[in-house]
């Protein structure tokens, strides 16, 4: 195997591989990379045996042959080579080493068989779309942070991708607070779809999405998801769990509903924020007529008071959170004013923006302070 | 100083207590053999012939054909256990029970009330004989290493001073077996180096016991010095509070190992809500046939003191971490730690699908009935339902196995 190619060239594909690849591995072979020379194209691929990425670039290969490099050195290298640089890559098969030459720059690489590298077997595609790339990114985007991490309900360590007729939604939830994007695009499976994507494969994901309009391809099968994009192919197990009836806990009874410019309530959370418990990030809010009362204190007693000008006319009402939380939904929300929604001091509350043809939507369980 | 007050062949004792036309035959308490029960205690007549604790009630009715096996009744041992424990808190605060029969008592500071640990221990060990007609032994020493050992050198009916001019004297001629943390391996390992008295142990240079043992080695050497510097610790000041369960024979069962990290589960969280505890971290402990040992944890973001909670983690941590197809285990252990302050209610993040009410009532209902009727009277389904044991059928509520309540140092 041996082929030219310039740095930014191989760059790009080695930046979108290299976060499947764990720097802990009970393989050796899963620590790398396999390279594959094509005739006409070089193809990468990464795996940790439940996420899959596939890169392809086209390229003139000089001599075609496959190996698996040591993932985290060759990305290394890489990068600390000079912008523009010219790569020459060889396989040296009686040494089983890949030497990388570049200027005056010269590096030998152990090297473990292709044959050793596991694939992913044939997912058994059952249901199949295309969509808009932003489309999807948006919907993870705007849901990802309130997925669980490690916990011990493992269906909620993922996210959940709901496809409906004419719709796909994503939910997150942690337990303690949920996320809900919904997004109208032209499906129409025979029923519902409901499959939970890894935590790792979630946010592998959103890196590799882009905000443009060209279309991915997503296939299902019983037990994988399978995205394809022009010189990509993400493929990722499915976490084989129930995720729990989101309809059941996003409220729709709170009464009392409150207005606010987002920014200018986000920006006073996160000063009152910064003199809240760093264990437990509690903040207390009370409603007032056209005002809300934040407090946030830390066990040195340090405290932070801030009032918030709202729109209001409901009762008053005192009741606890995370800040974190409370940040992390005005964060993903993008109008200019948000509804906040509160039932009582026990209730979930419920943000939302203003803007009925966004369908995005945050529930945050409340904290006992 | 430090006392260490171990009843005498507790629940035979106890059984005995109503069964007065025994007291001159050989009687153990334990399972039947036909369910390949175990002894767990026998009095000093059984032990005469080769009876004792863990050891199959089959072997034990060979070696003492006439032996009268009784029932383990552990809501009375648990009953008495209190009573002896109020006995103790008439003299000292600071008690720290091991189990049911066993307890360390710092009396320091309550020699200018009562007068000194002498006076104290005689009047501990005469009002347990006085109001509950049952027999302590006791050992008395300035650190609670040496105090145990005494306690168990006068068994039975003990009484045994060590002051502080004498400890190593007294040591010294002892082998080094009697040392906490010595087993069978530490033992053969001393043995080829001609090491078989604390005496001798003493001798060696600490650099060498460092280099053989590491950690451990540093320990055995300060304890045969009569260096101890642990202190007598309340649950009220522990910093975790954990249960484990060595078994008579090892076991591979996970149904009933399970069964048993949920009984040891009950166990702990009905004493973290005793002394209103709550904490976030929440380990397991196996140990396997060959000894190795292995402990795996997990935090919750909400401190805690219910079962459930708890459950859940041990369960999870078990059946995600713990292979039992290779190796059975002797040991399991449960224990929480991560307290917060005391006094200090942390914030509680309530959760989208777990309502936690609920929860807390089952659990403070629980603690009301067994404190009432006897500890254990009220318990889990899982931990009481017959499975399938190594060798035959068991009722998962056996009391063949020694459980060790352990605390953890506070500053």
């Amino acid at each position: 195997m041996r082929f030219k190619i310039q740095r930014e060239d191989i760059l790009k594909p080695l930046q979108f591989v290299s976060g499947v690849v764990e720097r802990r591995q009970t393989f050796p072979v899963l620590s790398n990379l396999l390279v594959s020379a094509k005739k006409e194209s070089l193809t990468i691929t990464a795996t940790d045996m439940e996420i899959e990425i596939v890169t392809t670039t086209k390229i003139t290969i000089s001599e075609v042959g496959e190996v698996t490099i040591p993932a985290r050195k060759f990305f290394d290298i890489c990068k600390a080579l000079p912008n523009e640089a010219q790569l020459d890559i060889a396989f040296e098969a009686e040494k089983n080493r890949i030497i990388i030459r570049s200027g005056k720059s010269r590096f030998s690489l152990s090297t473990l068989p292709a044959t050793d590298f596991p694939n992913i077997e044939d997912i058994k595609a059952t249901f199949s779309f295309k969509i808009p790339q932003q489309l999807l990114k948006n919907i993870i985007d705007k849901t990802q942070f309130s997925m669980a991490l490690q916990d011990v309900r493992y269906y909620l360590n993922g996210l959940l991708i709901e496809i409906a007729d004419n719709a796909i939604r994503a939910v997150a939830t942690d337990g303690h607070r949920l996320s809900f994007c919904e997004t109208s695009v032209d499906v129409s499976p025979s029923e519902v779809i409901r499959i939970i994507l890894p935590r790792k494969g979630v946010v592998e994901l959103s890196k590799i999405l882009e905000n443009s309009e060209s279309l991915v391809e997503v296939i299902i099968g019983a037990n994988h998801i399978r995205l394809c994009l022009a010189n990509l192919q993400f493929t990722s197990k499915l976490v084989d769990g129930q995720f729990p009836d989101y309809n059941r806990v996003i409220p729709s009874n709170g009464d009392k509903q409150v207005y606010a410019e987002r920014d200018f309530f986000r920006q006073a959370m996160a000063r009152a924020s910064i003199l809240s418990n760093e264990k437990y990030r509690g903040i207390r809010l009370r409603l007032k007529q056209d005002l809300i009362q934040a407090q946030a204190h830390n066990p040195e007693m340090e405290e932070a008071e801030e009032e918030i000008a709202v729109e209001y006319q409901g009762g008053e009402l005192e009741l606890g959170f995370n800040v974190n939380y409370i940040l992390d939904a005005l964060a993903a929300i993008d109008t200019d004013r948000v509804k906040l929604v509160f039932g009582n001091a026990n209730s979930s509350c419920l943000i939302l923006p203003d803007d009925e043809k966004i369908h995005c939507k945050y529930v945050v369980m409340p904290m006992r302070l | 100083m430090i006392i260490h007050a171990d009843m005498d062949a507790y629940y035979v004792s106890v059984e005995l207590l109503d069964k007065p036309e025994l007291v001159d035959k050989p009687v153990a308490v334990g399972g039947p053999s036909k369910n390949r029960g175990v002894i767990s205690a026998a009095n000093y007549i059984a032990r005469k012939y080769g009876v004792h604790s863990a050891l199959a009630t089959k072997t034990a009715c060979q070696r003492c054909p006439n032996l009268t096996l009784l029932p383990a009744r552990m809501g009375v041992y648990v009953d008495i256990s209190r009573k002896i424990q109020a006995i103790f808190a008439r003299y000292t605060p600071t008690i720290e029970p091991l189990s049911l029969d066993e307890a360390f008592l710092d009396v320091s500071a309550s020699q200018k009330l009562f007068g000194s640990a002498n006076v104290i221990a005689r009047n501990i060990k005469q009002a347990i004989m006085a109001e509950l007609k049952l027999v302590v032994s006791i050992g008395i020493a300035p650190t609670k290493f040496v105090a145990k050992i005494a306690s168990d050198i006068g068994k039975p009916n003990g009484f045994v001073i060590v002051k502080k001019n004498q400890v190593q004297a007294f040591l010294d001629p002892l082998p080094v077996t009697r040392i906490w943390g010595v087993g069978k391996a530490t033992e053969s390992n001393l043995t080829t180096l001609g090491i078989k008295s604390i005496h001798q142990l003493r001798q060696l240079p600490p650099k060498k016991l460092t280099h053989l043992f590491g950690q451990q080695g540093l320990h055995l050497w300060q304890l045969a010095n009569g260096i101890d510097p642990r202190a007598v610790i309340t649950d009220r000041h522990a910093k975790s509070i954990s249960h484990e369960i060595t078994f008579a024979t090892d076991i591979d069962n996970r149904e009933y190992l399970l069964a048993q990290l949920l009984h040891l589960t009950e166990l702990v969280a009905a004493r973290l809500r005793e002394h209103k505890h709550v904490g976030r971290t929440i380990t397991i402990k196996v140990r396997y046939s060959d000894f190795s040992t292995l402990t795996r944890s997990r935090s919750i973001h909400n401190a805690t003191y219910n079962t459930q909670p708890i459950w859940k983690v041990v369960k999870e941590l078990f059946t995600t971490h713990i292979k039992t197809n290779h190796q059975a285990l002797r040991l399991v252990g449960v224990n929480v730690s991560g307290f917060n302050k005391q006094g200090h209610q942390s914030p509680q993040q309530t959760d989208l699908f777990e309502p936690q009410e609920n929860e807390t009532g089952i659990d403070a209902i629980t603690d009301a009935i067994n404190k009432r009727f006897g500890e254990n009277i009220l318990k889990r389904g899982a931990t009481i339902k017959k499975t399938i044991g190594p060798r035959g059928v068991y009722d998962v509520d056996l009391h063949g196995y020694h459980s060790r309540i352990k605390y953890t140092r506070s500053d």
